[in-house]
């Protein structure tokens, strides 16, 4: 999930961009240094493929179905640092170009599901890889889902406590957190499962794919 | 068979076709003329039931189909297994596991005793006996088309939408599908810019305009001669052509692609 | 300073002047002053604005209604205002991204306008090519389709992605070196 604009108060998204301004120029310098030439084309092509996994339906019984994020398969296939860049700039192109999701709530989405979530993934991913290389990818699938919504969850739910008015009427978001984490965190704790198969299967297909393209 | 009355359709506030009327009959082969952008492909898909128009009536043997009618499993069933759509891009249509399981796909829905029969013949008619155990992606772009189009022939369709079929394909294979075409017993409606080829897919003309207007339904020796119309659909141009110290303009195409 | 800079500098001050106002009387009067700045495209930019936030406003309104009512507070003020500010922001955006080029704006780093612009043009040929994946497999469909033919769907869709996404790295990565972008 993301975050739509207007239920962030200025308490929060302001010092969230001031954090992520800082993590973004960390994150193109070191991709500068690791991925010399070719690094621009690179970057791009896996900000669209981030762009369009976003887009794509984890099917449910019922003919309904739920997006995927696509954050663990991209932290796993092309490292922390490079997911956290393509998935900030995918929100930016979203929010500025396409007019869904938010501008002040960017950089909060950027640090939950691009940074936090993709370095879970990788931690959860290379902790367990030596025991089970299936079972890992799985559960970073399941990790980059849980632990963005869990922040997600946690700066919605202190809204109430930090923005609101002389009478103590809240000012953006309304709920607290006893409403946010269970709401959030138990269908996010479902849908992680969804997300473990994509990393899998999607692992799996990169792998051979990368050995086709040379890249 | 069809026919298509006052059909206008908007993309998210861009006209995609205006006040567009025609029918078709049984049998006929069809060529649907327009530069790129002119919503050829936005046609081929309301024709096939994919896109409701915002305005106007379409009628499929004499029965109305928009998106609501086609809720009626009856209907839908018998719609989607007369009309059979070739998107342009094959790797759209192709998702199943082997060359065998996505010619059966169709087959196997309709619950048919013949299921492997006609896979077969179909895969053979492509010229895919050989492939049918392996993975479809790995297929290359002509084999993928032509694997496409024996997945929607083995359904039985009595219409059959071609979405540029040639604009990616070898010159022998495309002297191949025009030979496959012209035998088919069905109707065809076949999309494309290159005017060299079209008179080849089809004895009737269909041309948009870049306006999204029909601009002619007719014979195709006609449109092909009538200068002011192609240059009005946008499928000729000119430029200066040198001949030693001489130089002259005069309209033509250019059909590479 | 260029036009499109300027609009950007000051879409984002109104961005966060809207979320430092929380009376609703002045949200309100910013909502008129962008409708009619936003002129002929008024109704069809407020139209999109509510489609787009509609879904999410409804649940979180409603839940707002019950706590209020198990604490017996009013809660129409609150409503009235979360949701003025959220149409407000979002109004905001539309406006702005009908009016802006968003390149342009950014070409004070050409290194960022270009990579966004690449990003871009190959995200809305994903997005197109996403809408065909999901046309085809209804085409292909007597019915509707099972969850196994749509999880085969969407597996075929995401593998043709990751294919398409490492070939453009590559080729684009071979035009830059033909017009020689990496000697510098």
């Amino acid at each position: 999930m993301h975050l739509p604009d207007g239920f962030l108060s200025p308490q929060t998204y302001l010092p969230a961009y001031g954090l992520a301004a800082g993590l973004w120029w960390l994150a193109a310098r070191r991709l500068r240094r690791t991925l010399d030439a070719e690094r621009l084309p690179w970057l791009a092509a896996v900000t669209a493929l981030a762009f369009v996994l976003m887009m794509l339906a984890l099917p449910l019984p019922g003919g309904s179905s739920v997006h995927a994020t696509g954050v663990a398969l991209l932290a796993v296939n092309f490292g922390v640092w490079t997911a956290f860049l393509a998935i900030s700039l995918v929100l930016a192109l979203q929010a500025l170009l396409f007019g869904v999701g938010g501008v002040t709530a960017l950089a909060v989405n950027a640090l939950a599901l691009g940074l936090l979530g993709s370095a879970a993934a990788w931690l959860a991913w290379r902790a367990v890889q030596p025991v089970h290389e299936v079972l890992a990818l799985i559960l970073a699938g399941w990790v980059s889902m849980v632990v963005p919504a869990a922040i997600i969850a946690l700066v919605l739910g202190i809204q109430p406590a930090i923005a609101h008015d002389a009478a103590g009427r809240p000012l953006f978001f309304p709920f607290g957190l006893a409403v946010t984490l269970p709401a959030v965190l138990i269908p996010h704790a479902l849908l992680g499962l969804g997300e473990g198969l994509l990393t899998w299967l999607g692992t799996l297909t990169l792998k051979r794919l990368r050995l086709r393209h040379a890249v | 068979m069809l026919e298509l009355t006052g059909i206008t359709h908007r993309y998210d506030g861009c006209l995609a076709l205006v006040d567009i009327n025609l029918r078709v009959n049984s049998g006929e082969k069809v060529v649907l003329l327009g530069a790129n952008g002119s919503g050829k492909s936005t046609l081929l898909k309301i024709i096939a039931g994919l896109i409701t128009p915002n305005g106007g009536l379409y009628r499929y043997k004499d029965e109305a189909i928009d998106a609501r009618r086609l809720k009626d499993r009856a209907l839908s069933r018998r719609f989607r297994r007369e009309v059979a759509l070739l998107f342009q891009n094959p790797d759209a249509m192709l998702f199943n596991p082997t060359v065998y399981d996505e010619i059966a796909f169709g087959p196997r829905q309709l619950a048919l005793a013949d299921v492997d029969a006609r896979v077969r013949h179909w895969a053979g008619v492509m010229g895919l006996t050989d492939k049918l155990q392996q993975l479809p992606f790995s297929l290359s772009g002509g084999e993928k088309q032509k694997l496409a189009l024996a997945a929607l022939l083995a359904v039985g369709p009595e219409l059959l939408l071609l979405d540029e079929p040639v604009s990616a394909l070898d010159p022998r294979t495309t002297g191949w599908l025009i030979d496959f075409l012209a035998e088919l017993p069905i109707t065809v409606i076949t999309t494309t810019h290159n005017l060299s080829l079209a008179p080849e897919l089809g004895s009737r003309a269909l041309v948009l305009s870049e306006e999204h207007r029909l601009l002619h339904d007719g014979p195709i020796e006609p449109f092909l001669a009538d200068a002011d119309k192609l240059r009005a659909a946008n499928l000729v141009h000119s430029h200066r052509h040198r001949h030693g110290a001489l130089e002259h303009r005069h309209d033509h195409v250019h059909d590479w692609d | 300073m260029k036009r499109d800079r300027l609009l950007l500098i000051l879409y984002l001050t109104a961005v966060v002047a809207a979320t430092l106002v929380h009376e609703p009387s002045s949200l309100a009067a910013a909502l008129v002053v962008l409708l009619l700045l936003a002129g002929h495209d008024a109704t069809r930019l407020l139209r999109r604005s509510l489609r787009v936030i509609l879904v999410f406003n409804l649940a979180v309104s409603l839940g707002y209604v019950l706590l209020a009512w198990l604490r017996g507070i009013s809660p129409w003020e609150t409503l009235l205002l979360i949701n003025l500010r959220v149409l407000l922001l979002t109004l905001l955006t539309f406006l702005f991204i009908s009016r802006v080029n968003l390149f342009r704006a950014l070409d004070f780093s050409p290194t960022l306008s270009w990579l966004l612009a690449l990003a871009y043009s190959q995200a809305l040929g994903f997005q197109r090519a996403h809408a065909e994946f999901r046309l085809a497999l209804a085409s292909r469909c007597l019915e509707r389709p099972r969850l196994i033919d749509r999880y085969r769907a969407s597996a075929a869709a995401a593998a043709w992605f990751m294919d398409r996404a490492l070939a453009t790295a590559r080729e684009s990565a071979l035009a830059l070196r033909a017009r020689g972008f990496f000697d510098a």
